[in-house]
């Protein structure tokens, strides 16, 4: 089964085109990367996906429904968007701003109902917020913030999430803290997940599925170990990798890697050199 | 169905806060209220006023108090809502606290059609003065779309601090042609116009308030009951989107009542500004960002804004009057200045 189905789009902005005739399609409860250098258009196709952009040509299907034909409500209740930058915005605690995540479900004047506070806490407590529920945003670091926002799509209640860099600014450890998270709920819920990461390594060890991307094109797309090959590396990003298998995930990794074509990498740091 | 279990404390404390906060200003508005009553040209004690309020008044102070004072009075209250109110949507669509109908030309757009219905019908507005809100949303109507336009882009819709900077040269267009204007105007057009800029509650019996209340009792209800819209807008354009809000059907909606809201108030309070930027801005600094609580309550804080400073402007250079809008501009501009330092840090 497929949760999403990209044909034939066509995206960019009013002079540029960014992607064209993009088909391409993310499998269900499955953990989904796109990667790919910067300005190769993964932003731009996961903000396609997300209806924050508008394909120009063809269409992205959810469930077999083109989501140009949905009430942007309904698709709020199937798929959940986690985008690059939120503000958050002063004077709220997190229980209020993961309460928002039932945007959707309310009727004009409708107070929630038990049902709604219900997804929310159940949110709050599998990011492992529940000490922090009446801590206002402002007061928390980065990697806590990032599980906030993690909460509120959780608590839309959707059988898809999809993240733009859900790590960037993070450090080492607060990166791997999200990534497990979103691992558990794919794991536990079945979540279908789709995002952009930057580190390769992490896109290999938590992806079932990657999408690779340049200058506007899929170069290729399938499981982990497909994907991160010397070869594939090469033509994406340019580079030359030595790679080896994640002792967690058992998935192809990368040690170290150097520019293409280029002998800039040597000499090495370990060798004696007169100071000029 | 009671659901406080679900909430955590945080939640219900911030609503009893809220009532809290609500039952203090009620009771502040009262007081002014009672005080705003007292004072003026004639005064009049307490004494004199409970006994005319239940009867037993003479005639002179009958009418000075239902027919000149509480109209009044009741203006300032209701027109301070509506400015309030109108700069709380306007900053939850632009997602700044330096919106205000008065600083991005909403304001100067109803008073300029204020002003040239008010040269056409001269003073005697007889029954006109229902028509007074309608000309004056055409004004401020038109000033909106101009500035929404040119804020308007293709590929990124409006983008808030667009709005905010043309709205900015809008108003100051705006107010060089009323300058213009003013010129070929007649000695009583140009005294009339002079009083409405300086924020002088000039429309002070019970005609003016019959025009304005309708407005408000449509469109602050409407308001509150987007708070929610105006709750997901504030977290950015691309989370309001993930959410399934229709964000440039629910801005333009939004804007529409934000205009309304304020032409309706300025046309009969006159060119009152900053009490859209204050109102709001102590309400979040009181309670937080959540609108179902901002609305509410920076319309009570509004209220008692523009009736104090109506009142303290009656009683400081008595036996004149300083206009309202002079007495809250006193107080707005160093706080806008304020915000501004706030916001570069």
């Amino acid at each position: 089964m497929n949760a999403i189905d990209i044909k034939d789009v066509k995206v960019g902005y009013t002079k540029r085109t960014v992607i064209d005739e993009l088909s391409v399609t993310i499998p269900e409860n499955k953990i989904t990367t796109i990667i790919g250098p910067n300005g190769c258009g993964k932003s731009t196709l996961i903000k396609t996906i997300a209806r924050i952009l508008k394909a120009e040509e063809g269409a992205i299907y959810l469930d077999g429904t083109s989501i140009q034909k949905m009430d942007t409500r309904e698709i709020a209740k199937q798929m959940a968007i986690l985008p690059q930058s939120a503000d958050s915005p002063a004077g709220l605690s997190v229980f209020e701003l993961v309460s928002y995540g039932r945007f959707p479900y309310r009727r004009r004047m409708g107070s929630m109902t038990a049902e709604d506070y219900e997804y929310i806490n159940w949110a709050i407590e599998v990011t492992g917020l529940q000490s922090f529920r009446d801590r206002p945003i402002s007061e928390m670091s980065g990697g806590q913030r990032q599980r906030v926002w993690i909460a509120m799509s959780l608590a839309q209640g959707t059988e898809i999430l999809v993240l733009d860099e859900p790590t960037t600014y993070l450090d080492l450890a607060h990166q791997l803290d999200v990534l497990m998270l979103l691992d558990k709920l794919n794991k536990l819920e079945k979540r279908t997940i789709v995002m952009v990461l930057h580190d390769l390594n992490h896109a290999s060890r938590f992806s079932d599925y990657m999408i690779a991307m340049r200058e506007g094109e899929i170069i290729t797309d399938g499981p982990p170990e497909e994907v991160m090959t010397k070869d594939n590396l090469r033509d994406i990003f340019n580079i030359e990798a030595d790679l080896t298998d994640c002792p967690y995930s058992g998935n192809p990794v990368y040690l170290s890697y150097h520019l293409s074509g280029s002998d800039d990498h040597l000499p090495s740091r370990n060798d004696d050199r007169e100071v000029m | 169905m009671k659901l406080d279990h679900l909430q955590p404390d945080s939640v219900i404390k911030k609503r009893k806060r809220a009532a809290w906060i609500i039952a203090v200003l009620f009771i502040l508005i009262v007081i002014s209220f009672i005080i705003s009553l007292n004072t003026g040209y004639i005064r009049l004690s307490p004494f004199e006023v409970i006994s005319t309020v239940t009867g037993f008044g003479t005639d002179q102070q009958e009418l000075i108090l239902f027919q000149f004072r509480l109209p009044r009075i009741v203006i300032a209250i209701l027109a301070g809502m509506g400015l309030a109110v109108s700069g709380a949507i306007l900053q939850g669509i632009v997602r700044n606290p330096l919106a205000d109908p008065g600083i991005i030309g909403i304001n100067a757009g109803a008073g300029l059609a204020v002003m040239l219905f008010i040269s056409f019908f001269s003073s005697d507005l007889g029954s006109s003065v229902f028509a007074l809100p309608f000309f004056a949303l055409l004004g401020g109507g038109t000033a909106a779309v101009v500035i929404y336009l040119f804020s308007y882009k293709k590929d990124e819709g409006v983008s808030p601090i667009r709005l905010i900077l043309v709205g900015v040269a809008v108003a100051a267009g705006i107010n060089a042609l009323m300058i213009v204007l003013t010129l070929r105007l007649d000695p009583e057009s140009y005294e009339f116009l002079a009083t409405w800029q300086a924020g002088s509650i000039w429309g002070s019996n019970w005609s003016f308030v019959q025009a304005l209340l309708p407005w408000l009792i449509i469109l602050i209800p409407f308001a509150l009951m987007k708070s929610s819209v105006l709750d997901v807008l504030n977290l950015g354009d691309h989370t309001a989107v993930s959410l399934g809000t229709d964000l440039e059907k629910e801005r333009r909606i939004l804007l529409a009542v934000a205009v309304g809201l304020a032409a309706s108030s300025v046309c009969v309070s006159g060119g009152i500004g900053f009490v859209g930027l204050i109102a709001p801005h102590i309400t979040r600094q009181l309670i937080g960002s959540a609108h179902k609580y901002v609305i509410p309550i920076s319309a009570l804080i509004g209220a008692l804004l523009v009736l104090g400073a109506d009142t303290i402007g009656r009683i400081l250079l008595q036996p004149s009057e300083i206009p309202a809008g002079v007495v809250v501009a006193v107080i707005g501009a160093p706080y806008f200045l304020y915000l501004l330092a706030k916001l570069n840090d």
